[in-house]
């Protein structure tokens, strides 16, 4: 049954610019640093000349932490959105469907857009240095899946947040402004402790252990989607 | 103009019980936040403002004006989107070019809040300091007003965009992303002034708080841009409500 209302959810978000996001975003990210990269090349290739790939991920770091968890902001609410915009949460639980697969189709679907993002960035930033001469010998392809996926599965908690918020309350001005504000303040909080959920997404990179922030996020995630799920079985639908 | 007027309050009346005013005092009080963290162990006398300023004012106006600017703009059209509201505001005797000009004073009036707010949150954070009395009010006043102004542009490029695209988080999304580029772009003094998105931080954080890049360009010269990328992005939006199918 989940199956099918994630295929219906996919045939939904056509043309609502959830793909659209989830391929601008990745692609931006690099975009701005082929324009750091572009305007300064000769001075990156005279003072970093062996470690390239590492001056690139670096630059990258905060910036990936920080648009995953935009993106989790943006992909909860414009998910939600499509029942929202045409008031058609009550059609959809007509259905003899289950409220819970609805909330785990939509759930799965936007870890996958996340997912397919995170993919796409893997796949960008080797191009973009291959295409920019770094050399492929030295090529840190470990530290690349985990600066592209990692930050990813440390912001579980907070899609999965954001997502059952975003489909409870119709008002997503108020839900796209915490999500705006907790990406600026996990900025602010790295000297924060460690267990700080806010943190997760930037140490799962950052850190000497990444598994285990990766895993944490997993988790919490997990248990916050469930919670989620629990409170959309209750809900009562206008 | 008392079509307008009743214009503007039909607008008002759409917003009140949208809790919209919840999203006003956010950044003045985080922004009251980092100012009181501030340290001025190696600082006095009059070096203190300028620092307490750019504390303050890079998170506010280099992320969270531009985006709340987008955030409003999509809020005042939230009614319009649900339901064929746009079909039953433009069957009512009013001009399109009356609608967007209510609207996008709405959003002005909501940021001109948000920026009081914020002045009186970097009077806070000065008292905390100890130092209010020196406060230069003029200079804040002229940083506030101008981050003001900064956000018109984007304000207007970004109610354009929100009454083209049928969605109410889709323009917010763009306008996020092209939010986070702020930092690298407030670099380059060729780019940035004609960036929309950096003009309300170019425009507030300027001479003795932040002197690299665009931030060194005269205040003239900023404002003459920020005018001229007004008085395009609103003309632009204009021509596309005025000759919209509906």
């Amino acid at each position: 049954m989940m199956g099918r209302a994630f295929s219906s959810d996919l045939l939904k978000i056509r043309r609502k610019g959830l793909w659209l996001l989830a391929i601008v975003a990745p692609l931006g990210l690099l975009a701005m640093q082929a324009l750091n990269f572009g305007l300064r090349y000769d001075y990156f290739l005279e003072q970093y000349e062996d470690e390239l790939w590492e001056q690139l991920l670096q630059y990258m770091t905060y910036f990936v932490s920080m648009s995953v968890l935009l993106g989790c902001t943006l992909v909860s609410s414009l998910l939600a959105n499509v029942e929202h915009g045409t008031s058609s949460w009550k059609q959809l639980l007509a259905l003899p469907i289950s409220r819970s697969s609805v909330f785990a189709a939509k759930f799965a679907l936007s870890a996958l857009l996340m997912a397919f993002s995170c993919v796409l960035l893997a796949i960008g930033t080797v191009v973009f240095g291959l295409s920019f001469g770094f050399p492929l010998s030295s090529m840190p392809l470990w530290d690349i899946v985990r600066l592209s996926f990692f930050p990813y599965l440390g912001a579980m908690p907070f899609l999965a947040f954001l997502l059952s918020m975003c489909i409870m309350m119709r008002n997503q001005a108020m839900l796209i402004t915490i999500g705006v504000t907790i990406t600026i303040v996990s900025l602010f909080s790295t000297s924060a402790p460690e267990w700080l959920p806010l943190n997760w997404p930037l140490f799962a990179y950052l850190s000497d252990k990444p598994f285990w922030f990766a895993a944490a996020g997993i988790v919490t995630g997990a248990a916050v989607a469930l919670m989620g799920m629990i409170r959309f079985e209750r809900k009562d639908v206008a | 103009m008392p079509g307008f007027r009743r214009l503007l309050s039909s607008e008002w009346m759409k917003l009140s019980k949208s809790r919209v005013w919840l999203l006003v005092p956010v950044s003045p009080a985080i922004a009251l936040l980092i100012g009181a963290l501030v340290s001025f162990d190696s600082v006095s006398g009059s070096d203190r403002y300028p620092i307490l300023l750019s504390a303050m004012g890079q998170f506010h106006a280099m992320f969270f004006l531009p985006i709340l600017t987008g955030i409003l703009a999509a809020f005042v059209c939230r009614y319009e989107h649900g339901s064929g509201g746009w079909k039953q505001l433009l069957s009512l005797p009013v001009s399109r070019t009356g609608v967007i000009a209510a609207k996008l004073l709405i959003i002005a009036v909501l940021l001109a809040a948000v920026q009081l707010l914020f002045a009186a949150a970097v009077y806070v954070a000065s008292v905390i300091h100890g130092f209010a009395p020196e406060l230069p009010w003029g200079a804040l006043a002229s940083a506030v007003a101008g981050s003001w102004l900064g956000c018109l542009p984007l304000a207007a490029l970004q109610l354009g965009v929100s009454t083209l695209w049928s969605s109410f988080a889709a323009p917010l999304a763009v306008n996020v992303m092209l939010t986070l580029p702020n930092m690298l772009v407030a670099n380059s003094e060729k780019i940035a002034p004609y960036y929309p998105w950096a003009q309300p931080a170019l425009t507030m954080l300027r001479g003795d708080a932040l002197d690299f890049g665009a931030f060194a360009l005269p205040i003239e010269s900023l404002l003459i841009t920020v005018l001229g990328s007004f008085v395009i992005f609103l003309s632009a939006s204009l021509v596309y409500f005025n000759r919209k199918e509906i």
